[in-house]
């Protein structure tokens, strides 16, 4: 048997130029990579064949990469009416996610509650356990990001395999994981003196300077509680078109709809599961027509207290990471800061 | 990995017609260790699915104690329902569960229960009543109050005469059709509570209905001055999982389907959402 000698991995190893271009082609060359990349004038996670289509300086993609875990349309198991299930055959190949942010990471870390606790789901955790996460800290921040409100981002402390970090034309790359050392292992590396985490801090402390959102955290729970019939709401009825965007690119966001696709011989089929939204009218229905939220304002509320209010019970933490997306989504420009803010607002003008 | 989102298959071996759009279908599980270890309590639901359709949630209607089968009193108003008014003796359908919370048994031990049930709500209250049934002693006074749109309505009308050597039935319905003949009270089921012989001392509550009942019998029972502490309700939302991953059954933080669909009613009144038509607000 053939041995390959290489030298131990580093935890942290500073790569630039050509270092960092063959790391790059390394992990492209070896893994199924998914990353960011631009289309138009935005950017979305996408396989990566070519290195070159990895956009670094990327500020939030259309949808979170919660899309590679738990998936828009997850097929759970193929059936035959007569006969009753059938095995669902488990995709086990590895694969890495590059380049994901410090809020999408805590996103996947509520995931991780939401899908992991009392009956695992075996679609999302398979999909967890197969994928390498590559992160990146945020050194620029997008005019709707509000990560740092949330004690989410810009800086990641834990929770990924590698971290990496923009220190302008070249990159610092921390160890968090021994999954994560095996992609770097391959490349002659050399330690990072630990002086360089100074120049790590000093861009994500510029980071966090550059903040123009930011969403009133303090009291916000008694704050929603002792406001649940403000009038507040009832203009947000009137403006929200009920579209469902905001619940579709949220990182969060876990509810699902189960649907039976049937084949065309109607005996086989599969039952599929999609991704569903409180926002839209049929969410809340039951049979016979009774729908517990059918008015508008209802779900508008039902969103923003779950993130907010009803999330701390169930999961013990928050449930916005401050990503922005749902405030860009938002074609009639409704901006979940702002209406905490101009709660907290009237609430205080009434005192 | 245990995988719960995949049914068990049951056979379909018995079905009874108990009104004009509802039908109480008896189950067997098809894998014998399943019938072995199977078990649930009283007020749990499954996940019934006719494959090719799609799955619903509904109450076990058979009670705990009964052994090697089990049954669902459905009624038929919605893609899977209606699919399974189509099967017979000897069809498969998948099953999960049993899921959710049942009703608090062991807090009604020596105490008085009054049940207050309307229409296929009285469904996941046949698992107490034949509870109650089985172990007379461990209860004290028991009343059920029934109430469904018309004579024709009402469930398991055949075992009255035997849970009536067992319990208070006290039956409404809403109207009499002409040339049918009626003994009973014709009202909505809170028309009852003037003639019932519950007290709220040491009495608890079980009610499940349609929303807006359930609001007013606890509504009447808290004036009468029964406690609220004590008065339990089985809630409907819609449901695609079971086990709190599919998020559509959320009421404020609670899951109904993990941590109802049986709630103590006091649990649902301090939620900011409102429940129950806000009763107690």
């Amino acid at each position: 048997m053939a041995v390959t000698k290489s030298s131990p991995v580093p935890d942290m190893v500073v790569l630039s130029g050509e270092l960092w271009q063959g790391f790059l082609e390394l992990v492209t060359g070896q893994y199924r990579v998914i990353g960011p990349v631009r289309r138009g004038s935005e950017h979305v996670f996408a396989p990566i064949k070519n290195p070159r289509e990895i956009d670094m300086a990327y500020v939030t993609t259309i949808l979170p990469p919660k899309k590679v875990f738990h998936q828009p349309f997850q097929v759970l198991f193929s059936f035959d009416t007569e006969e009753g299930t059938l095995a669902e055959a488990q995709s086990g190949e590895e694969k890495v996610v590059w380049g994901i942010h410090p809020c999408d990471m805590h996103a996947i870390a509520i995931l991780d509650k939401v899908y992991g606790v009392e009956y695992p789901d075996p679609y999302y955790l398979r999909n967890r356990e197969n994928t390498i996460i590559v992160a990146k800290n945020c050194t620029e921040v997008g005019e709707n990001c509000f990560c740092l409100s949330m004690g989410t981002g810009p800086a990641l402390r834990s929770g990924c395999d590698l971290l990496l970090t923009d220190l302008g034309g070249r990159y610092l790359v921390e160890v968090g994981t021994e999954k994560g050392r095996k992609l770097l292992s391959g490349l002659e590396l050399v330690p990072a003196p630990r002086v360089v985490l100074v120049e790590k801090e000093k861009r994500l402390s510029q980071a966090r300077q550059k903040f123009k959102k930011r969403m009133v955290t303090q009291g916000i729970q008694e704050l929603l509680e002792e406001n649940f019939r403000h009038p507040i709401w009832e203009e947000l009825m009137r403006e929200c078109l009920a579209c469902g965007s905001c619940t579709m690119v949220c990182p969060t966001c876990f509810c699902y709809n189960v649907v039976d696709k049937i084949d065309l011989d109607l005996k086989t089929g599969r039952r599929q599961r999609e991704w569903d939204s409180c926002m839209l009218l049929e969410y809340a229905q039951v049979a016979l027509g009774q729908n517990f939220r059918r008015d508008r304002d209802a779900r508008i509320k039902q969103r923003m207290y779950h993130k907010l209010l009803y999330y701390e019970p169930q999961f013990g933490t928050l449930g916005c990471v401050g990503c922005g997306r749902c405030i860009g989504a938002c074609v009639k420009r409704i901006d979940i800061t702002d209406v905490v803010s101009r709660l907290a607002e009237s609430v205080e003008s009434d005192r | 990995m245990i995988n719960p989102f995949k049914p068990e298959i049951a056979v379909i071996t018995e079905v009874v017609k108990e009104t004009s759009d509802t039908t109480t279908y008896t189950f067997r599980f098809k894998e014998e260790e399943t019938r072995e270890t199977w078990g649930f309590e009283a007020g749990q639901f499954n996940m019934i699915t006719v494959f090719g359709i799609g799955e619903a949630p509904i109450s076990i209607s058979s009670g705990p104690s009964d052994t090697g089968f089990f049954q669902h009193t459905v009624r038929h108003v919605g893609n899977v329902t209606n699919a399974l008014a189509k099967k017979k003796p000897g069809d498969v359908v998948g099953i999960r569960g049993a899921y959710g919370t049942g009703w608090p048994l062991h807090h009604l031990y020596g105490r008085n229960l009054l049940i207050v049930a309307g229409g296929i709500g009285l469904a996941p209250l046949r698992p107490v009543i034949r509870e109650v049934m089985g172990q007379r002693d461990r209860f004290k006074e028991v009343e059920v109050l029934y109430g469904a749109r018309t004579p024709g309505d009402m469930l398991f009308v055949r075992e009255f005469p035997e849970w009536s050597e067992y319990v208070k039935l006290r039956l409404a319905v809403d109207m009499v059709p002409s040339g049918v003949k009626w003994d009973h009270k014709v009202g909505v089921v809170t028309t009852l509570f003037s003639e019932m012989s519950s007290q709220p001392s040491n009495t608890v509550v079980l009610t499940c209905g349609p929303e807006i009942m359930m609001k007013f019998v606890v509504r009447g029972l808290l004036h009468m001055g029964f406690s609220p502490d004590r008065i339990y309700v089985s809630m409907e939302r819609r449901m695609h999982c079971g086990v709190g991953k599919c998020g559509r059954c959320q009421i404020g933080p609670r899951f109904t389907c993990k941590d109802g669909p049986v709630f103590a009613y006091e649990e649902l009144a301090a939620l900011p959402e409102e429940v129950l038509g806000g009763v107690g607000r």
